[in-house]
């Protein structure tokens, strides 16, 4: 070959075709996608994740939870994914999921995280499995279940919600939604009952997943509490119910402490986003419940960082149930009870404004 | 060894006069090449040991997740990606642009002008990647593969970048002689697509990002580009020097290696998006990659057929000549490499391979088997021409290659094989989740026995390879051959 010339400009051409074929075609296509809505303009879907679960996904991408967890759902045709049933969960287990994955889930997520092994389950609907939601349709039909679904995580517009202060224990633990176990701020008197009884443990915490009811309605929290309280039936040795934020917390803690078959499980704790505090005047409200070789001395607790709680609020956020008008649902049987667009939120907010207030619907 | 001589060999003839000319006027370019080169080089042995180091606590601790695990900047998802990115910025770039600044000056027959500019980039280089490492450590990597770093990281390794290739392009106007030969085809390829890869990635992530999935796009592409296009094509340029070099032989097709470069260009530049096969994207980039993954079938017939009948009739001399060992393994790897390439890729095998150690299989194949192979080899011929020694242990020589080739074989053959067996058990939902990770755990502890291989394959390199730089080499003329030459052997200068 003689000549500069062709050398250089065949390989700026094989670049750019490739650039252009493999990543500005395909962002012309998939790169500017709306969240989807009902005629009315309500019913958005999806929302930006509230402030705590955002940074969330930053410590979720940082500490490397991406090289093991997958957020992506295939399509059930050629793949287990839909089939699959979590390890964990109530009986009947829950789903990985109803239905694949599309472009449009993820429209709001930087660094978006869709992984690349499989060493841990799939995560895309974790957060949809926290109990109180498996539990709400049966108990108050139609009362709650926008708020359950896809917002289970947006921040209520209330005006705690916002500030993330310090990992001070109680302050951030409710307004985020999610996080830490019992909704502190709207119900403290029975989350100190909490943690050591197993029974009577349970339904503060159910409440505290979709937190928003917690925060913008202490009422309609309190009507849902008792009714989850069933749900906690995995519940023999001290533990919380499976995949709340208490359970996640746990989790993250000590993988393998979780039940006997989680033994095999490689993850790796993640103790250092806990702190070790002596107990002062009363015990802290997301203490971690912990039991046998991982429980602190007695007049300790291990009570979660501000960081930990962020982790958990975007895990509990984490939730692809809502139907989407490009992808087909799996069976019929989900959707209703994931979401009845007939039920539409209070206010039509925009987008950008994040989550469409989860307070108790019009009809 | 006998050299079919139905080939018509194109050797050159050259007077004694000339000869001694041209021998003058290599070791003058080798001399200008010295200091930054060897730079090169001892930066990416450090960050070779390194990453070494951090690749068995990886794989150690993914079996034995309770090991050290309570410190921040120890967690297992932290070290991961600095291993990665340790080996990919810091051991395989750095030894990249090492061999291919020595063969650039070798080639366009021209002394490397202002080292010293070089010698600062490769400083800022060093710096750049210790920045990224420090960052990730810290906690803030960016979450995506391979472009970890955070980006100021970037704008060091930029810097860097932009003082040592503008020396090296600009070797090329100073060239002397029209042809240019295949291996600058690729050299001048990656010199210019590496900054452009890591521009346009860079740029679409932090700069003016793209929205959701796109992001996974750009940074497969961006991953698998790095991959071909930065160091497959040094590796490939290498090769397309080092083979003919040390048998004495031109490369036996001129026709088929311009078929094998624009194809190789071509098509490997399409592949990336068959790691995220049938995920939330539209199956037409899916598809389009599998497709360009299969057509890397043709670079990979026609480089791999060059090289074999460039070598027919010359393989003995493998027994003698270390470059040549490391050189072909890590050719003959490249085929292998992308063969099980394209198999992990069709959608009728990423059901069960998918989402498994099958593409960690696959990466360390590109990276280690082949491109690291490679280098190797170059390094055994550039070093003692720039020290002015000879390796000094033939054995050590020896054990290098031998744990090397087994460590990764090892390895890949732990992870294909614990993939399958992990996919398998995730394709049947009547099992656990929980049993696939059992299924896996056996080769993951089996991959730690061939990380153990490898370290100790790059302690003894490393040593060796300290030994030549603090000048205590061989004095002598006769380079150090793995085993004793009989007398029909030593004409060719190995």
């Amino acid at each position: 070959m003689k000549g500069l010339v062709p050398l250089f400009l065949g390989v700026f051409g094989t670049f750019a075709f490739s650039w252009v074929g493999l990543t500005v075609i395909p962002n012309l296509q998939i790169g500017a996608l709306n969240p989807q809505m009902d005629e009315e303009g309500t019913d958005i879907y999806p929302a930006p994740k509230s402030g705590m679960a955002d940074r969330g996904r930053r410590i979720y991408a940082a500490n490397g939870c991406i090289y093991c967890h997958s957020q992506q759902i295939r399509p059930g045709y050629a793949y287990a994914d839909v089939d699959r049933l979590r390890d964990a969960g109530p009986s009947p287990r829950p789903k990985w999921a109803e239905r694949r994955s599309a472009p449009r889930d993820y429209i709001f997520d930087r660094p978006v995280v869709l992984g690349q092994e499989r060493m841990g389950p799939d995560l895309s609907n974790i957060g949809k499995r926290a109990p109180t939601e498996e539990e709400k349709p049966a108990a108050a039909p139609g009362a709650n279940p926008p708020a359950a679904s896809p917002a289970a995580a947006q921040p209520p517009p209330s005006p705690n919600s916002a500030p993330p202060k310090p990992p001070n224990a109680n302050a951030p633990a409710a307004p985020a939604g999610s996080p830490p176990p019992p909704a502190g701020s709207s119900s403290a008197p029975p989350t100190n009952a909490a943690p050591p009884k197993p029974g009577a443990g349970a339904p503060p915490q159910s409440a505290s997943p979709p937190a928003p009811s917690a925060g913008s309605s202490p009422a309609s929290a309190a009507a849902a509490n008792p009714s989850p309280a069933p749900s906690a039936s995995p519940n023999p040795n001290g533990m919380p119910p499976v995949y709340s934020a208490a359970w996640h917390h746990r989790h993250l803690y000590s993988p393998r402490s979780m039940s006997p078959d989680n033994r095999d499980s490689t993850m790796p704790a993640y103790k250092f986003l806990y702190e070790k505090h002596q107990i002062g005047a009363e015990r802290s409200a997301d203490a971690l419940q912990l039991t046998g070789a991982d429980a602190p001395p007695t007049g300790w607790e291990i009570v979660p960082t501000y960081d930990a709680s962020c982790l958990v609020a975007y895990l509990m956020s984490l939730d692809q149930s809502h139907p989407l008008k490009e992808v087909k649902t799996a069976e019929g049987a989900a959707p209703p009870a994931a979401s009845p667009p007939a039920v539409p939120a209070g206010s039509p907010a925009p987008p950008p404004a994040g989550s469409p207030p989860p307070a108790p619907p019009k009809k | 060894m006998t050299p079919t001589a139905d080939i018509p060999l194109k050797e050159p003839v050259i007077s004694a006069a000339a000869s001694d000319a041209e021998q003058l006027e290599r070791a003058r370019i080798d001399a200008s090449t010295r200091v930054p080169v060897l730079m090169f080089y001892a930066s990416a042995m450090v960050w070779l040991l390194i990453g070494t180091l951090l690749a068995g606590f990886v794989s150690f601790k993914l079996h034995s997740p309770d090991w050290l695990s309570d410190v921040s900047f120890l967690t297992w998802g932290r070290l991961r990606p600095v291993h990665m990115n340790v080996m990919v910025y810091g051991w395989a770039s750095m030894a990249a642009m090492g061999t291919a600044i020595w063969l650039m000056a070798r080639l366009c027959r021209t002394t490397l002008r202002h080292p010293l500019l070089i010698v600062a980039g490769i400083w800022f280089w060093n710096i750049g990647v210790l920045i990224g490492v420090i960052g990730i450590l810290m906690g803030y990597s960016t979450g995506y593969d391979w472009l970890e770093f955070p980006p100021y990281a970037a704008v060091v390794l930029f810097v860097a970048y932009a003082l040592i290739m503008s020396w090296a392009v600009l070797m090329f106007r100073f060239r002397r002689g029209d042809q240019i030969y295949i291996t600058q085809w690729y050299l001048l390829g990656a010199f210019l697509w590496f900054p452009w890869l890591y521009a346009a990635a860079q740029a679409m992530l932090f700069v003016v990002p793209v929205q959701g999935v796109m992001q996974a796009a750009v940074g497969w592409w961006y991953a698998n580009n790095l991959l071909f296009l930065w160091l497959g094509a040094i590796a490939l340029g290498t090769a397309y020097y080092m083979i003919p070099k040390v048998i004495g032989r031109p490369v036996y097709s001129y026709h088929l290696a311009t078929i094998g470069f624009w194809t190789y260009a071509l098509f490997s530049s399409w592949t990336g998006m068959q790691r995220l096969v049938d995920g939330p994207f539209p199956a037409w980039m899916i598809t389009a990659s599998i497709a360009a993954t299969i057509l890397t079938i043709i670079p990979v017939a026609t480089v791999g057929l060059n090289h074999h009948m460039t070598m027919q009739g010359y393989f003995p001399v493998m027994r003698y000549s270390p470059t040549l060992r490391f050189t072909v393994f890590g050719a003959m790897s490249y085929t292998v490499f992308s063969i099980i390439g394209i198999l992990i890729s069709l959608r009728s095998t990423a059901r069960y391979l998918h989402f498994t150690e099958a593409s960690i299989a696959y990466s360390h194949l590109g990276l280690y088997a082949f491109f690291t192979m490679v280098m190797f080899g170059s390094m055994y011929y550039t070093v003692p021409r720039l020290v002015g020694r000879e390796w000094r242990y033939a054995t050590l020589i020896k054990l290098h290659f031998w744990a090397s080739a087994y460590g990764v074989g090892l390895m890949s053959l732990m992870l294909l094989v614990g993939g399958f067996a992990q996919g398998a058990t995730q394709d049947d939902p009547s099992m656990s989740f929980i049993q696939s990770v059992a299924s896996a755990l056996p080769y993951l502890r089996g991959r730690t026995v061939a990380a153990l291989l490898l370290t100790i394959s790059h302690f003894i390199f490393a040593f060796h390879f300290g030994l030549m730089l603090f000048g205590l080499g061989r004095t002598s003329t006769v380079p150090t051959f793995l085993n004793p030459v009989e007398a029909e052997g030593s004409e060719t200068h190995l």
